[in-house]
């Protein structure tokens, strides 16, 4: 596992995450794929490159802060926890399981290192706010970082947090879209279309960032603006692919929550992805 | 009789500023207000004490709730207000999942419950927040009758370190506790001793249920009267004693009969000691523009409706 920045480990940690995520969903038998597949790279690049914490003390007053509001995203953020040491790798293929710490949607009282429960979509933006308001009344300097989902935008409550984070510049938020174009009933287009998805964040007071989700360089780049940006919260607009690396699924609605029937499905699904030869970090029987 | 109160105060006047009596010596305590700062009575007396940690969201309550998450996840003890329907069904789920399912230490305040929002009438006139707020999981949920009340569960809030929900009388109040007086969510208040009937009431309708007990008095029946401030956590035991000797209870709250502290009651005697019940409140009706006097009589639940239901089949 890579600890700096070398392309080729990074891409071979991605195909990672993918093949294990993958194994996860369909070990579970259900799981929403499509929108941990296409924070691979987000999650990675936030969680090698640009977040400070300390793994062995989840609860550091001075670690930076990520809410991941849409909840169901859990499974990517906690591959990432598992690898970065939140707790031991051999937990993954408990996700979904009876008594798990890993439930499918990310819960703060459940998991090592889940700064806050989410799954109700559109309320994660406003307990960033939260976070952010009180590392402002506290004079501390760390980050709060909060990933939507596109059809998560669909929320009211997105935009009242959105309003509140612009009135009160909160600068030390920085939020990322993740732009996969899809919801659960199709393209977010054709459901309810967000454009100008750009113009309006601008509209309601934030700097707005445009990045490609997938390409190394410009997440860590552009994020790495972000956190430095001053006066104003910052939206990162990420364009990503909805279950990228698996190409029976991949860029289709039919990813979000994918159903795993028995072994051909399995196999279906695990082949298809595009990265292969990974061991998996647990014990299968 | 309690024609005249010994003293008066409004509650939110107690609540704003025994709010910054707790934030005079814990930098944790924050305000969170949804433009309804005024009417809550934290702007002026929090804003201009506290100013760093009054916060308001604009018209916005669920961003308030989500909000309020956010700081208490970070240790702060957030207190928001907005008016009951706002502070309670409007925003139902952001409370659910954002406080009581991530257990986010959130101190929500309802105020002008039930037919106490008078001139606003039906959209503003919330006859199910007590219902609702106890169906929820890792909540508490309480309803002071005065202002000295009022302060001392302010104060207990402020110490728990879990959700709660509060409602809070707009009118003034007749005094019915004093300085001294410990907020205690665990045990019932026992008002007056009596055989003829246990009158269990909370909030707003303790008052009226104290003048029906004291006029029944001077007609020589003794009522067993208890106030609920604390209708989750529940104290069953003082229900079941009670009941165990009168046989007859009457429940009076200023919200719908469905759910709140009469379906309380009822849940209690129904399962430990079947008891035969008169809810009084709002019979699965919405609210309207009217003078609380109006809607008091017909809801059948003012003082004579109390004597009437604590007398019935003597």
């Amino acid at each position: 596992m890579p600890e700096e920045f070398d392309r080729e480990a990074f891409d071979d940690l991605a195909g990672e995450f993918r093949y294990v995520i993958t194994d996860m969903i369909c070990r579970a038998g259900s799981g929403h794929l499509g929108g941990a597949l296409s924070l691979v790279e987000t999650i990675i690049t936030l969680y090698w490159r640009i977040m400070r914490f300390d793994s062995a003390n989840p609860h550091w007053e001075g670690r930076d802060r990520l809410v991941m509001s849409k909840g169901h995203a859990g499974p990517v953020l906690y591959v990432a926890l598992a690898y970065r040491g939140f707790f031991p790798k051999q937990e993954l293929k408990t996700i979904n399981a009876d008594g798990t710490r890993l439930p499918s949607h990310a819960d703060r009282l459940q998991t090592p290192g889940i700064d806050m429960t989410a799954g109700s979509l559109g309320q994660g933006l406003s307990a960033a706010c939260g976070f952010a308001m009180g590392g402002r009344i506290r004079k501390q300097s760390h980050d709060v970082y909060c990933v939507i989902g596109d059809g998560e935008s669909d929320e009211g409550m997105i935009w009242e947090a959105a309003m509140f984070a612009g009135h009160n510049k909160l600068d030390n938020l920085v939020a990322i879209t993740d732009y996969n174009r899809l919801q659960i009933d199709g393209f977010t287009d054709e459901i309810m279309t967000l454009e100008p998805l750009a113009d309006k964040w601008r509209a309601f007071n934030w700097e707005v960032m445009e990045m490609d989700g997938h390409d190394w360089d410009d997440l860590h780049t552009t994020i790495d603006a972000a956190r430095a940006f001053r006066g104003k919260p910052v939206m990162i607009i990420a364009h990503t692919t909805k279950a990228r690396g698996c190409s029976v699924v991949q860029d289709l609605p039919e990813s979000h929550n994918i159903k795993v029937g028995g072994p051909e499905d399995f196999e279906k699904f695990m082949c298809a992805l595009e990265c292969q030869g990974y061991e998996l970090p647990y014990e299968v029987q | 009789m309690i024609a005249t109160p010994l003293h008066e105060m409004e509650m939110r006047k107690a609540y704003a500023e025994t709010l910054v009596e707790l934030a005079d010596s814990d930098p944790n305590i924050v305000v969170i207000e949804a433009d309804l700062g005024k009417a809550s009575g934290t702007i002026p007396t929090f804003s201009e004490a506290h100013p760093e940690r009054f916060i308001d969201t604009g018209v916005a309550e669920a961003n308030m709730i989500g909000i309020g998450a956010g700081l208490a996840v970070e240790g702060f003890v957030p207190f928001c207000a907005s008016f009951t329907p706002f502070a309670s069904r409007r925003v139902y789920d952001a409370i659910t999942i954002s406080v009581a399912y991530a257990d986010a230490n959130v101190k929500i305040v309802g105020t002008a419950p039930g037919i106490t929002t008078g001139a606003n009438g039906g959209t503003h006139m919330c006859f199910q927040d007590l219902a609702i707020m106890r169906a929820m999981p890792n909540m508490t949920v309480f309803s002071p009758c005065d202002a000295w009340e009022l302060a001392s569960c302010v104060r207990w809030m402020a110490e728990y370190e879990h959700p709660c929900y509060m409602q809070m009388i707009r009118p003034l109040q007749p005094q019915v506790f004093g300085e001294d007086y410990a907020f205690d969510p665990h045990t019932a208040v026992r008002m007056s001793e009596g055989d003829a009937a246990t009158l269990v009431s909370t909030g707003w309708m303790t008052q009226f249920a104290r003048q029906a007990v004291s006029e029944l008095a001077a007609e020589g029946v003794a009522v067993d009267h208890f106030h609920y401030a604390s209708v989750k956590p529940f104290d069953e035991e003082s229900l079941l004693e009670s009941a165990s000797r009168t046989g007859l209870v009457v429940t009076v709250e200023n919200q719908s009969v469905i759910g709140g502290l009469g379906g309380a009651v009822c849940e209690v005697l129904s399962e430990r000691l079947p008891t035969r019940v008169k809810r009084l409140g709002v019979h699965d009706r919405f609210g309207e523009v009217a003078t609380e006097e109006y809607l008091l009589n017909k809801h059948g639940m003012n003082v004579e409706h109390i004597k009437a239901a604590c007398t019935e089949g003597a």
